[in-house]
């Protein structure tokens, strides 16, 4: 098994999690070496971004931290997933026939979001905003999906699922999006023994739920408020609008 | 009905000719498969080696044809190739570009088209139902969809021989034409566990099964190890798709597999009609490969796209186009997918998604106001999919992580839904070219009333279910699953593109044997109607071959 330093053991994103000390990369050793390095590729220092622009990267930076929650390190580096799927063309192979294929349509509607942000806040940029700010421009565009609206004569909601997309694709393909929700991973060629209701393989964690006896529900409406400070009563205002 | 071994090797000798000694691939096959020129007149060509391609090149091969079947992607190596991994299995998927609209956009890529030898089978989830007999005469019983030139009946001896070669393994199947099968039910893990729990509490009927996953050692395959990337390709050879059940037989058997293959087009002669073969892009060449007969089987886009692109003056709108009927009557099942909440933990990523299901609201439920029905079974989304099915309820940010931190709480259920065909929900060609010049594929789909009610009394089924086997909370996503139609198969040239035989109209040596030719799709899971299909497909060939019958004479037939 690869070395790993102590202090990068069962990192999880910004400390989040429900699995304690359950981390999939002690199994490395039960991988195959093809899944083994892809995955593990994903734990190295992303280099230089190939795709997005600088100016680009001040509005997608902002906005996938704030799709995924991510106010603070660790971070997974979702950004530079991104940048290296779109550098490569590697798309999903569809896109919505009103709309350019991906990686255009990430500049189009990045510079868009900028848009609505100069139009808005006196001339000044996604990038200069307060995160309440930024996060109330997010949820317009996710609000005028919901109504079935358009956003600069798209279809919000194809906006809203492109974004989504590559962000939960970018940010749940990585180890450490794994141990915070118990999931571990590669499974070849060990397996698993014991699947059925309540049964766990030796090396996963329970749930904590006798630590942080936090019913799921009120777990959600705390998350809910904490989702609400972000947007904030910006979002308020931005309605009125 | 329990299976004899030396039948099935008779037949089809593939699971035997795997390496036994935990590698995946017998590299000594592929290296000595028989090769031909592009100037040797074969007897066939065929386009694409997935469900209808791989079966129909074993059978033919089998029978002395010489085949070429050339495939897009590439000739799979489980061990080197495939990953254990959602996010890398990419490399699985037909990822050209591709256009959709229409009222309800259906998103193709990971969730419907394959590439490479197996085709889509690589990354299917491996349920393996057959149609009902009612399947094959919509119209006539219902008034909607249509009725096939042939039935159950034709159909049920293929049914019965590729569940053998797969093979398929599950419980005793009540509904439809009640069979059983050759292996007996997997165990079932969590999501399995609240199906059968749930069904069982709202008095619905539910079976174990019908999956193409051994129970088992079979051949040189060995057992399943439960370990959930069914969906991202079986690195173990357990799970069925043509590379391991059909493709090693047609290599034994004189076929050749030639991967990397681009086609272009079909090139028929206008002179005499007929096809002479079809041009290829191999490694950024161009190739032709005359053939004495040509089979489509790319797939539902992609086969509608090649016809359309290989229009010539006789045919202008394209092969089996002359009554404007390729690329129409496509069809995607309506797969609503809900998710129940449970204290227990249910970790749904152990066992392969496909085991359980419940074909009881298949059929017309007379007392309804909308027609055909929908099926339902247990699908595990692994954490990206689920990430997925949380968005899709409009959360982002703090609350979908919550959710997603709460993964291992979670049981998935899906129904797939017959929706009708509709002659606008078509294939066409777009202005944007791909990488070698030629036009992409749109797709159209836009949902019919009848398609909007299953899906409503379809989720009320999955919620019903988990419901009763204690879900504090359901949250449901709208997606679709299984391309088929787009090259029908009719009695007249007006109502579709090929006739029983899998002939194109208009063209006597060019068929099509693939998900494309299917008239109406039930609730049912494609794949195995699929290679039924082409079994009967190849049946049909080498007896009209062996009663010395010309492809031309066989046209008026
Ligand atoms: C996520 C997912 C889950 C599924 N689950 C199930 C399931 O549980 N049960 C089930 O029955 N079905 C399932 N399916 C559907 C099933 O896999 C397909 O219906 C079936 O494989 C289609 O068979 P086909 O022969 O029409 O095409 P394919 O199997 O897709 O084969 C087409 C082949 O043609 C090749 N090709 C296409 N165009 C060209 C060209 N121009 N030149 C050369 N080669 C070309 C492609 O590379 C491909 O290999 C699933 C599909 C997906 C995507
Ligand atoms: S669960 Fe079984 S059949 Fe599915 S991929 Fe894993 S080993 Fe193969």
């Amino acid at each position: 098994m690869p070395y790993r330093c102590r202090s990068q053991h069962a990192v999880t994103p910004q400390g989040r999690g429900r699995y304690p000390g359950f981390d999939v990369l002690d199994n490395v050793h039960a991988w195959d070496d093809v899944t083994a390095g892809v995955v593990l590729a994903r734990l190295a220092l992303p280099g230089g971004l190939a795709f997005f622009t600088s100016a680009e990267v001040g509005v997608a930076a902002p906005l996938l931290d704030l799709l995924l929650a991510q106010d603070g390190d660790p971070r997974v580096p979702v950004l530079a997933l991104i940048d290296a799927r779109l550098a490569a063309g590697e798309t999903d192979g569809w896109h919505y026939d009103e709309m350019p294929e991906d990686a255009q349509a990430w500049r189009d509607t990045l510079r868009l979001l900028d848009e609505d942000a100069r139009a808005r806040h006196s001339g000044r940029g996604f990038a200069e905003l307060t995160s309440g700010k930024q996060a109330a421009l997010i949820q317009a565009v996710q609000d005028a999906g919901t109504d079935g609206q358009e956003w600069h004569g798209w279809s919000a909601e194809h906006v809203w699922s492109l974004w989504t997309r590559y962000a939960c694709t970018a940010f749940y393909s990585h180890p450490w999006a794994w141990n915070e929700i118990g999931f571990p991973g590669p499974a070849y060629p060990r397996g698993y023994l014991n699947a059925g209701l309540d049964s766990r393989e030796h090396w996963e964690v329970a749930d904590h739920d006798d630590e942080d006896p936090i019913p799921f529900a009120d777990r959600v409406e705390t998350a809910r408020h904490e989702h609400a400070d972000v947007v904030g009563e910006e979002r308020a205002q931005e309605r009125g609008l | 009905m329990r299976s004899n071994y030396r039948d099935i090797r008779a037949r089809n000798d593939s699971a035997w000719l795997i390496p036994n000694d935990g590698t995946r691939t017998d590299h000594r096959l592929r290296a000595d498969m028989r090769r031909y020129g592009d100037e040797d007149e074969v007897d066939i060509v065929v386009v694409g080696a997935g469900a209808g391609g791989g079966v129909l090149t074993q059978r033919l091969a089998r029978a002395g044809w010489r085949v070429v079947c050339l495939d897009a992607g590439p000739f799979w190596d489980p061990d080197t190739d495939w990953v254990s991994d959602e996010r890398a299995a990419h490399t699985l998927y037909w990822t050209d570009p591709r256009q959709i609209g229409g009222t309800d956009p259906v998103p193709l890529g990971s969730n419907n088209s394959g590439r490479g030898v197996g085709g889509s089978m690589i990354h299917y989830a491996g349920y393996t139902p057959r149609f009902h007999p009612s399947d094959f005469h919509t119209f006539s019983a219902d008034g909607v969809g249509a009725d096939w030139p042939i039935d159950y009946w034709d159909l049920k001896p293929f049914y019965e021989a590729i569940e053998q070669e797969l093979p398929v393994a599950g419980q005793d199947w009540p509904w439809g034409d009640p069979h059983a099968y050759p292996h007996h039910p997997h165990p079932v893990g969590g999501n399995g566990q609240i199906f059968l729990r749930g069904a069982r509490a709202a008095g619905i009927d539910a079976r174990v099964g019908p999956v193409a996953i051994p129970n088992g050692r079979f051949g040189n395959r060995p057992h399943c190890i439960y370990r959930g990337f069914c969906l991202q390709g079986c690195k173990v050879n357990a799970k069925a798709s043509p590379l391991i059940t059909h493709i090693p037989d047609a290599l034994a058997s004189g076929a050749e597999i030639r991967p990397d293959c681009m086609v272009t087009r079909v090139v028929v002669d206008d002179r005499t009609g007929a096809a002479t073969g079809v041009n290829y892009v191999r490694a950024g060449r161009e190739h032709h490969q005359r053939a004495r007969a040509v089979a489509v089987a790319g797939y539902s886009i992609e086969t509608p796209r090649l016809l359309l692109l290989s229009a010539t003056g006789r045919h202008p709108q394209g092969l089996g186009n002359d009554h404007d009927q390729v690329g129409r009557y496509l069809m995607v099942q309506g797969a609503p997918q809900t998710a129940g909440r449970f204290s227990e933990e249910i970790r749904m990523y152990k066992a392969p998604p496909p085991e359980v299901s419940s074909e009881q609201f298949y059929e017309t439920d007379p007392s309804k106001p909308y027609k055909r029905g929908w099926a339902i079974q247990t699908v595990s989304p692994l954490p990206i999919t689920w990430a997925e099915h949380v968005t899709a309820q409009g959360h982002w940010g703090a609350p979908l992580r919550e959710y997603l931190r709460d993964y291992v709480h979670w049981a998935t259920l899906g129904a797939l839904c017959e929706y009708l065909p509709q002659p606008d929900n078509r294939v066409t060609l777009a202005d944007e070219k791909d990488r070698h010049g030629l036009p992409v594929a749109h797709f159209a789909y836009s949902q019919c009333d009848n398609d909007k009610q299953l899906t409503r009394a379809a989720t009320a089924s999955l919620e019903t279910i988990l419901r009763a086997a204690g879900a504090s909370e359901v949250i449901t996503i709208d997606r679709y699953a299984h391309l088929v139609g787009g090259a029908r198969i009719a009695t007249h040239a007006e109502d579709g593109v090929v006739d029983g035989n899998h002939r194109v109209f208009g063209t006597p040596n060019l068929y099509v044997v693939d998900g494309s030719v299917l008239p109406t799709q039930g609730s049912a899971n494609p794949a195995l109607t699929i290679m039924a299909l082409a079994a009967r497909a190849a049946a049909r060939l080498i007896a009209a071959a062996r009663g010395g019958l010309a492809e031309a004479q066989l046209a008026s037939r």
